[in-house]
C-alpha cells in the first residue's frame, strides 16, 4: 500500500520539476558573460554592507535594467547607466546650467546654430580605447541612426566633424541650446560603438564603474565595480562596488535600511519616510522633481470650449488641501516649469476660490440655480495621488452642480482616447527628457492637427510663434528666454486656462547617515552618482 | 486503464486550451493599444508603427490567435513588456523559486499538519481536540499578508533572528558560487554540496515558508482528524479493538493509512493553490519568485508576461489534478471504471 502514496508524492514532484526544468528549456540564470547552462550561477560580489564595507547598496522599487544599448535605453536603468557612461556635459539644477562632464569647454555660433566642445585628455573608455572627437562623433551618430529610446533630442542636429582629436564641431537645422542637450539622461551617452553589448556583458562607457553581474530577475539584480582607469580617480574612502537590491515592498525596504543592510532607498511612502526621519543611522532628503501632474482641459470640444468654465474648475481645485494631504509626496506647483529649469517663475501658486469659480459658472450659464453641467475626466489607473486629487475636485464641483464622470484609466487606453479628443480633462505626468521647459511647450501646448500629447487641444498661432523662438532664446540670451517662458505660461494658464497644475512631485528619499556627499539631482531621476559619495566611519 | 489514461489527459488538453484561448481574448479585450504599453508613453507614431509590425498586431484576431498557439507550443511565450525579457526565460527564472518555497511550506504542512490531525483524533472533544481546531482554522483563516508581515517585523527586524528579506545572502555567490542543475537554489545547493548557500537559504526559506504553510497545515490537520475520525467508525476499527489495540496504534497503524488517501489528493490541490498564495508572501519577503513577477507585470500591465504567469499556473493545476488521478487510478481500480 505505501508504495502507492510514495508513487504518488515523487510523481507529483517530478512532474512539477520537470515542468520547472522544461519551460526554461536549459536557460542559464542571469546574464553578465555567465556561461553555458548547468555551470556556475555567475559571479556576485558583496550585497550586504556588512558583508563588504565599500559596497553602496542601493534598493530600486522595480527592475533596474530593460537596455543595455546606451543608445536606445529609456527606462529604470538609468540609475545604472549614469555610473557607467557619461555625456559631453552635466545639469546642474541649482545653476540651471549645464558643466563640463567629457568636455570641458564649449562656445556656440551663428545664434545657436553652430556648437564646438573641447574633449577632455586622457579620458580611457572601459574596452581600454582612447575618448577622442571621432569616438564622439560615431557614438552620437549612431544613437541618432538607432533612432530609439529619446534619440529624437538630437533633431536638430545636421552635421557631427571632428575637427581635430579634441575638438567636436555640430552644425544645427535651427537653434538648439546644444549643452542642455549634451546633459540629457537619455540617449547623451558618449560610448565606444565598437564595445557596446546589448546582452550587458562588458560596458563601453568612459564612466567610474562597469559591469560586475548581472542576473535578471534576483534580488540582488545587478552588481557594479570600480573601472580602475576611471579619469577622475579614486579615493579610498569612495565606493568601490554598488549592488542593486531590487525590494518592491516598501516596508521591507524600510526595514533593510533600518537594519543597515541597504544604504538607499529610492521611494518610501509618506508614512514611513516621516519614520524614516526619526531613525537613528537614517538619513532622509526631500527635493522636487521635473515632473509635475497637468489637468488639461479641452478647448476644442464640449462645453469646456468656454474659457469661463475652464477658469472656474482652475479656481475649483483645492490646491492647498492637495498639498497636505499629499504628505510631503508632492508640493504646490507655480507654473508650468518646476523650480531648477530655466523658464520657471515665482508667485504663480494658484489658489482655491469656490466664489469665483461660482461666479464664472454662472456667467457661463451653469452653477448651482441653473442647469447640471456633466464633464468627463481621465486619470491614471493605481495612481493614488491621481484619485486625491480627482475626489477633492469632484466633491468641491458637486456644491456648484457640476458632475465630475471620473475614468481611472490604462495609460494606453487613455491616450487613445485623448487622442481622439474623446475626454473633457485629461490629467497626466509630464517631465523633460533633456532639462529643458521647452518640452512641456512643444509637446503639450503646441498647435497640432493630430493631437499627441496636446492633449488640451490649444490651437493658438501667436502661443505658437513664442513656442518656436525658446530654442534660440535659450541659445543666445538665457534673460530674454526667461521672460519668453513667463509671457507663454501667464498666456496658456491664466488667459486660456487650458491647463492647472496642481503640483510638483517630490522624491523622498532615505540612506544611510554614513554616506556622505549626495546630492539628489532632478534632471536624472533616481541616479545616485556613486563616485560623488563618500563613506564616513 | 490505458483507455482511462487517454480520456484524463484529453480532459487536461482541453483545459489547458481553454485556459489559452481565454488570455488571448483577455489579453486582447483589454481597452487601449498593446503597442503603446510596449513602445512607452512618449513613443512617436513610427515607433508604434514599428512595434505593430514587429510583434503582428496588424493580423486579424483569429490569425493571431493561431499565431499566438503556433508561438505557445514552439516554445515562444512572447517577450515581457516590463523586462524585454522572453516570457519563458522569466519565469525560468521565477518558478524554482515560487517551487522552492512552496515545496518547503508543504514539508511543514504535512510533518504538523498530519500528526496534529491524528493527535485532535485521538482526543476527540477533549482539550486537544478544541486547541487543534482552533488553531488550525486560525491557520486557515488569518491573512496570508498580516501574517508575513507581523512575522517579518518580529523575527526577522526586532528580534533579527532571521533576515528580513531575499532568497539567500548574495555575497556568497562571490564566496562559494553555485552550480545550477535543477534552478531550485536550496536543492542545487545541496546536491552540489554548497553548504553557505545551502544553510543562507535554509535561515531565509524559514520565515516566508512558514506564513505559506499556515493554509496547507490547518486544511491538512482539519481533514486528517476527519478521515480518521471516520475511518475509526469502520468495522475493521471494531475487529483491532476487540483484539485489544490500544486507541493510539489503531489510528496511527491501521486507520491512518486508508484516511491518508484523501489527504494525499488534497495535497496535490493545496500545493496549486498555494503557488499562488504565496504572491503575497513573496512580495513581503522579496523572494525572486512568480509573485514579484506577477505583480511587476500586473503593476505595468505587461499583458504577454502576465498570461504566461497564468498559463503556467493553470498548466500547474491541470497537472497535479491529472497526477492525482492517474496515481488514485493505480491505487483505487473503482476510479477506472467510472
Amino acid at each position: 500500500m505505501l508504495w502507492h502514496k510514495r508513487l504518488l508524492a515523487a510523481g507529483v514532484t517530478g512532474v512539477l520539476i520537470l515542468t520547472a526544468t522544461a519551460c526554461g528549456g536549459g536557460q542559464v540564470r542571469g546574464a553578465g558573460g555567465t556561461p553555458a547552462p548547468g555551470t556556475s550561477g555567475g559571479t556576485q560580489p558583496a550585497a550586504t554592507a556588512q558583508a563588504n564595507d565599500s559596497t553602496f547598496v542601493y534598493v530600486p522599487n522595480l527592475d533596474v535594467v530593460t537596455d543595455w544599448d546606451p543608445a536606445i535605453s529609456y527606462s529604470n536603468e538609468i540609475i545604472a547607466l549614469q555610473n557607467i557612461y557619461e555625456g559631453l556635459t552635466r545639469y546642474n539644477s541649482q545653476t540651471k546650467e549645464a558643466e563640463p562632464l567629457l568636455a570641458t569647454e564649449w562656445t556656440s555660433a551663428d545664434d545657436g546654430k553652430e556648437w564646438t566642445f573641447k574633449l577632455r585628455q586622457g579620458v580611457k573608455f572601459h574596452s581600454g580605447a582612447t575618448l577622442d572627437a571621432e569616438a564622439a562623433k560615431k557614438a552620437i551618430e549612431r544613437t541618432i541612426e538607432k533612432k530609439g529610446g529619446a534619440a529624437y533630442i538630437w533633431d536638430s542636429v545636421d552635421k557631427i566633424e571632428a575637427v581635430d582629436a579634441s575638438t567636436l564641431k555640430f552644425t544645427l537645422k535651427y537653434p538648439t541650446p546644444l549643452d542642455l542637450v549634451a546633459s540629457s539622461g537619455y540617449a547623451a551617452y558618449i560610448y565606444d560603438v565598437n564595445a557596446v553589448d546589448p546582452e550587458g556583458r562588458t560596458t563601453a562607457g568612459t564612466g567610474p564603474y562597469t559591469i560586475d553581474s548581472w542576473q535578471k530577475g534576483k534580488e540582488t539584480e545587478l552588481t557594479l565595480k570600480a573601472f580602475d582607469g576611471y579619469w577622475g580617480g579614486w579615493r579610498p574612502d569612495q565606493y568601490k562596488k554598488v549592488a542593486f537590491r531590487v525590494t518592491p515592498e516598501i516596508t521591507t525596504a524600510y526595514q533593510l535600511l533600518q537594519r543597515g543592510e541597504v544604504n538607499y532607498v529610492q521611494r518610501l511612502n509618506p508614512q514611513l519616510f516621516e519614520q524614516a526621519g526619526t531613525t537613528e543611522n537614517v538619513r532622509t532628503e526631500q527635493t522636487p522633481s521635473f515632473q509635475n501632474l497637468l489637468v488639461l482641459f479641452n478647448t476644442a470640444t464640449g462645453p469646456l470650449r468656454d474659457v469661463r468654465i475652464r477658469q472656474a474648475l482652475q479656481a475649483a481645485i483645492d490646491y492647498d488641501g492637495l498639498a497636505a494631504a499629499l504628505k510631503g509626496s508632492g508640493q504646490k506647483a507655480s507654473g508650468l516649469v518646476p523650480q531648477g529649469l530655466l523658464g520657471h517663475v515665482t508667485g504663480m501658486e494658484p489658489k482655491q476660490d469656490l466664489a469665483k469659480a461660482q461666479s464664472l459658472l454662472a456667467e457661463a450659464g451653469y452653477g448651482p440655480d441653473n442647469p447640471e453641467l456633466k464633464l468627463s475626466l481621465t486619470y491614471a489607473q493605481g495612481d493614488d495621488d491621481q484619485k486625491l486629487l480627482v475626489t477633492l475636485l469632484s466633491s468641491a464641483l458637486q456644491k456648484l452642480n457640476v458632475i465630475l464622470q471620473a475614468k481611472p484609466m490604462t495609460w494606453a487606453a487613455q491616450w487613445d482616447q485623448g487622442k481622439a479628443r474623446g475626454q473633457d480633462v485629461f490629467i497626466m505626468y509630464w517631465y523633460p527628457d533633456y532639462p529643458d521647459a521647452y518640452s512641456w511647450f512643444l509637446n503639450v501646448f503646441k498647435s497640432e492637427d493630430k493631437p499627441q500629447f496636446n492633449l488640451s487641444y490649444l490651437k493658438n498661432a501667436g502661443i505658437d510663434s513664442v513656442i518656436d523662438s525658446l530654442p534660440e532664446l535659450t541659445a543666445t540670451d538665457q534673460v530674454k528666454a526667461g521672460q519668453a517662458y513667463q509671457d507663454l505660461q501667464q498666456k496658456i494658464i491664466t488667459e486660456q486656462a487650458a491647463v492647472a497644475v496642481p503640483y510638483v512631485q517630490t522624491y523622498q528619499r532615505a540612506l544611510s547617515s554614513d554616506v556622505e556627499g549626495y546630492v539628489d539631482n532632478p534632471a536624472y531621476p533616481n541616479v545616485v552618482f556613486f563616485h560623488d559619495l563618500k563613506r564616513v566611519s | 486503464m490505458l483507455r482511462y489514461l487517454a480520456r484524463r489527459l484529453g480532459q487536461a488538453l482541453l483545459v489547458v486550451a481553454g485556459v489559452v484561448v481565454l488570455t488571448f481574448a483577455v489579453m486582447r479585450l483589454v481597452p487601449g493599444d498593446p503597442a503603446v504599453a510596449f513602445a512607452g508613453p512618449k513613443a512617436t507614431p513610427e515607433q508604434l508603427a514599428e512595434v505593430r509590425r514587429r510583434f503582428g498586431l496588424d493580423d486579424s484576431l483569429p490569425v493571431q490567435l493561431l499565431n499566438h498557439v503556433r508561438d505557445l507550443i514552439s516554445g515562444d511565450w512572447g517577450i515581457s513588456l516590463h523586462t524585454r525579457q522572453p516570457v519563458r526565460d522569466d519565469l525560468y527564472q521565477a518558478f524554482p523559486a515560487s517551487l522552492e518555497l512552496v515545496g518547503a511550506a508543504l514539508l511543514i504542512a504535512v510533518v504538523v499538519g498530519i500528526p496534529v490531525g491524528v493527535l485532535a483524533a485521538r482526543h476527540q472533544r477533549r482539550l486537544p481536540d478544541l486547541g487543534v481546531r482552533f488553531g488550525s482554522m486560525l491557520a486557515v483563516s488569518v491573512p496570508v499578508f498580516w501574517l508575513a508581515l507581523v512575522l517579518q517585523l518580529v523575527f526577522a527586524s526586532r528580534l533579527g533572528w532571521f533576515p528580513i528579506a531575499g532568497e539567500y545572502d548574495s555575497s556568497l555567490d562571490t564566496t562559494s558560487p553555485l552550480t545550477l542543475w535543477t534552478n531550485i537554489t536550496i536543492v542545487d545547493a545541496l546536491i552540489t554540496g554548497n553548504w553557505p548557500i545551502f544553510t543562507s537559504t535554509l535561515q531565509h526559506l524559514v520565515l516566508p515558508a512558514l506564513v505559506v504553510a499556515a493554509y496547507p497545515t490547518g486544511v491538512i490537520a482539519q481533514m486528517t482528524r476527519a478521515a480518521l475520525i471516520e475511518e475509526s467508525g469502520q468495522d475493521h476499527t471494531k475487529l483491532e479493538r476487540a483484539l485489544g489495540f490500544g486507541e493510539t496504534s489503531i489510528l496511527t497503524k491501521f486507520a491512518l493509512r486508508p484516511a491518508l488517501n484523501p489527504v494525499l489528493s488534497l495535497i496535490a490541490l493545496v500545493f496549486a493553490y498555494s503557488i499562488v498564495n504565496g504572491f503575497l508572501v513573496e512580495a513581503v519577503f522579496n523572494w525572486p519568485g512568480l509573485g514579484r513577477y506577477a505583480a511587476d507585470s500586473i503593476r505595468s500591465l505587461d499583458t504577454p508576461a502576465i498570461a504566461g504567469v497564468t498559463l503556467l499556473v493553470a498548466l500547474v493545476y491541470v497537472l497535479a489534478n491529472l497526477v492525482v488521478d492517474i496515481v488514485q487510478a493505480f491505487v483505487d481500480p473503482r476510479t477506472r471504471a467510472r
